[in-house]
């Protein structure tokens, strides 16, 4: 009687644990059958462009997440970056200009870290209304900045071409935005998995009290997410403006929800302490491949929205059910 | 343990009363601007001008005194805004608001029933209600603003009655029916009690699930009574109302001096939390600030306040 439970227990949390990973095949079979033209080599090519701006975005916010705090700011800092990298290649040259919006973008997170580190903030809602305060104030600066008009490609004379190559040259057969993708992909998950500062940064999330008795430095480690996370959000504004050729200061809008959504349908849970920047990857995927989908099968953008929602909520309710 | 003097006194009106202090630091700035600021029409229509968010706040103060939030107001208010309307069209008017008001207590009672008795986190999982309401919001009317046709309707959110526009009459009505609620019922003192403890609460025999799933239920309906007047007031339902009003709600309710933390609070505290919003609004018009630096000011007080409030609670824990 025991063994039969544990075993249907096991074959329930694999089913949980790999949930996403059933749904994207799912995903695929469905569209594939009903249209063919999703495994059509062009549409692939376009499904590996959309991995641009937002994985970059959720492979920063799954360590805010992981050490159980939560970043809205980051469309803000994605709006930021961009208007000010993109109007700076005129004056100081294409490689200052990508330097000095990354470094931004690690700014911006820090700044967030020391207005969470310095009231004291411990649960995500505090963290919650915090960035959102904070996201308002990177994007009222971005509308000061660039005075609230768009900048295009067309509009620089100098040489852009490192910015061209990001938004659309091909390195082989992979596109450079996914090269990007990969190297950050493979720089975060070292970080994460063999580094004691990453394991310190689960922990953290896991249980506060007990990581600080175990001789963490809590505070470090909330300075290290939000910085990785502001830092990634930059990385995301450059990809991204550099795919659309232009940046207005509402690029940004709506990253940060679909950047959550992303982590947590990969499986990183919202309590803390559990996730993987390869979860990520995979929540990204479904989210990607659900919007291709729901494209080519003709339902609407509005509509799209409104299953996004569905599936966070239901994301949600499904890792709660997973920590009961 | 405890401090006195004036630096602790000094931190306590900071923390407790915040919302009183700007309010006055606005007014009492004002004196100075020679604007039409002290007009009665410009403090009347600052007030017209702030009701909705203040009903808002009305719903959404019980289910932060209770512990939670509930951030898919902006999502309700739309959905309930546009419903209003398009039901206009096929049955009377009554029974088309009764019906917007009906879907807020829906989504309310969904909201109650993840929250609550499935224990997700409130924040987070009302967000995604509120996204899904907002597609379906942009769904309903293709994303373009769709006009009302019944004159009738226009004038609920428009007419005044002696002068006193309608938005601040029902602004006031739903006061009295929250303060009341809050303040003078078994369920209000309960709201309280589940805020301070949650388990002391359950252990004390309170009926824990079904106190806090009424006061989502409530921020529902209160969200759709919202939706519904601002349509009125508009003439039409448009999607684009809800993206940020969730948020700013819910800070201004924190503002007023409800915490998060749950247990402290009230009605009155919202209203002023919310009127700290409009009159800064207002103010900033007054004084021809352009609507950059806007968006700027009000980021930096949201941030502000929301770290005192922080700072409170670490200040409150560290002490006991």
């Amino acid at each position: 009687m025991e063994e039969k439970k544990t075993v249907r227990k096991a074959g329930h949390s694999i089913v949980r644990d790999y949930l996403v990973l059933v749904m994207i095949a799912a995903l695929v079979a469905i569209t594939a059958i009903v249209e063919p033209k999703f495994m059509s080599g062009a549409n692939l090519v376009n499904i590996m462009r959309q991995f641009g701006p937002l994985i970059m975005v959720s492979l920063g916010m799954t360590f805010v997440i992981m050490g159980g705090f939560i970043d809205l700011s980051v469309a803000g800092t994605i709006n930021l970056v961009a208007v000010v990298t993109i109007s700076l290649i005129q004056p100081l040259g294409q490689a200052p200009a990508l330097l000095i919006g990354l470094a931004i973008g690690a700014v911006c997170g820090i700044l967030n870290s020391v207005l969470i580190l310095s009231s004291g903030a411990l649960t995500q809602a505090e963290a919650l209304f915090i960035t959102f305060g904070m996201s308002t104030v990177y994007s009222a600066i971005a509308l000061l900045y660039s005075h609230g008009s768009t900048m295009h490609f067309w509009d620089i004379a100098r040489s852009k071409s490192l910015f061209e190559a990001i938004g659309g040259g091909n390195l082989g057969f992979l596109s450079v935005s996914f090269v990007i993708f990969l190297t950050c992909l493979a720089a975060l998950w070292v970080f994460q998995a063999k580094t004691a500062e990453g394991r310190a940064i689960c922990l953290t999330g896991g249980n506060k009290t007990a990581a600080r008795l175990a001789g963490i430095v809590v505070s470090r480690s909330i300075v290290v997410i939000y910085t990785i996370c502001g830092f990634m959000a930059g990385v995301g504004a450059i990809v991204l403006f550099s795919r659309i050729t232009t940046a207005a200061p509402v690029i940004g809008a709506g990253y940060e929800t679909n950047a959550i959504l992303s982590v947590v349908v990969g499986g990183t849970t919202l309590k803390g302490g559990k996730g993987s920047v390869l979860r990520t990857v995979m929540g990204v995927l479904l989210v990607i491949l659900m919007s291709n989908c729901l494209d080519l099968l003709g339902v609407s953008s509005y509509m799209q929205y409104a299953v996004k929602g569905a599936i966070l909520v239901f994301a949600i309710w499904l890792d709660n059910r997973k920590q009961a | 343990m405890k401090k006195s003097g004036i630096g602790a006194t000094l931190y306590k009106i900071m923390t407790k009363q915040k919302a009183f202090i700007a309010i006055l630091v606005m007014l009492a700035g004002m004196l100075f601007s020679r604007t039409n600021f002290y007009t009665a029409y410009n403090l009347l229509d600052m007030l017209n001008s702030t009701s909705i968010l203040l009903i808002l706040a009305f719903g959404v103060t019980f289910t932060v005194i209770s512990g939670g939030c509930d951030l898919s107001i902006g999502g309700i208010m739309v959905v309930s805004g546009i419903l209003a309307i398009k039901l206009l069209d096929v049955m009377p008017m009554w029974l088309a608001i009764l019906v917007a008001v009906l879907f807020g207590a829906v989504v309310g009672i969904i909201n109650g029933f993840l929250v609550v008795q499935q224990r997700t986190e409130p924040f987070i999982i009302t967000l995604g209600i509120g996204l899904l309401l907002t597609g379906v919001a942009q769904q309903l009317t293709d994303a373009h603003p769709i006009p009302a046709k019944n004159p009738d309707f226009m004038m609920i959110g428009n007419g005044d009655f002696h002068g006193i526009p309608n938005l601040v009459l029902i602004m006031l009505v739903c006061f009295g029916i929250c303060y009341f609620l809050m303040r003078y019922t078994q369920f209000g003192r309960n709201l309280y009690a589940i805020g301070g403890d949650y388990d002391v609460a359950m252990y004390s025999g309170i009926d824990v699930i079904r106190t806090k799933w009424l006061g989502f239920v409530i921020s529902g309906v209160a969200a759709a009574v919202a939706g519904v007047l601002l349509s009125s007031k508009l003439n039409t339902g448009s999607p684009v109302y809800g993206e940020t009003t969730a948020l700013v709600v819910n800070c201004g309710v924190v503002v007023g001096g409800t915490s998060f933390a749950g247990g402290i609070g009230g009605i009155p505290q919202s209203a002023l939390g919310l009127l700290v919003f409009g009159l800064l609004d207002n103010v900033m018009n007054m004084l021809n600030i352009t609507s950059y630096y806007q968006v700027l000011l009000k980021g930096a007080v949201i941030v502000a306040i929301i770290w005192l409030d922080c700072y409170g609670n670490k200040r409150r824990r560290e002490f006991v």
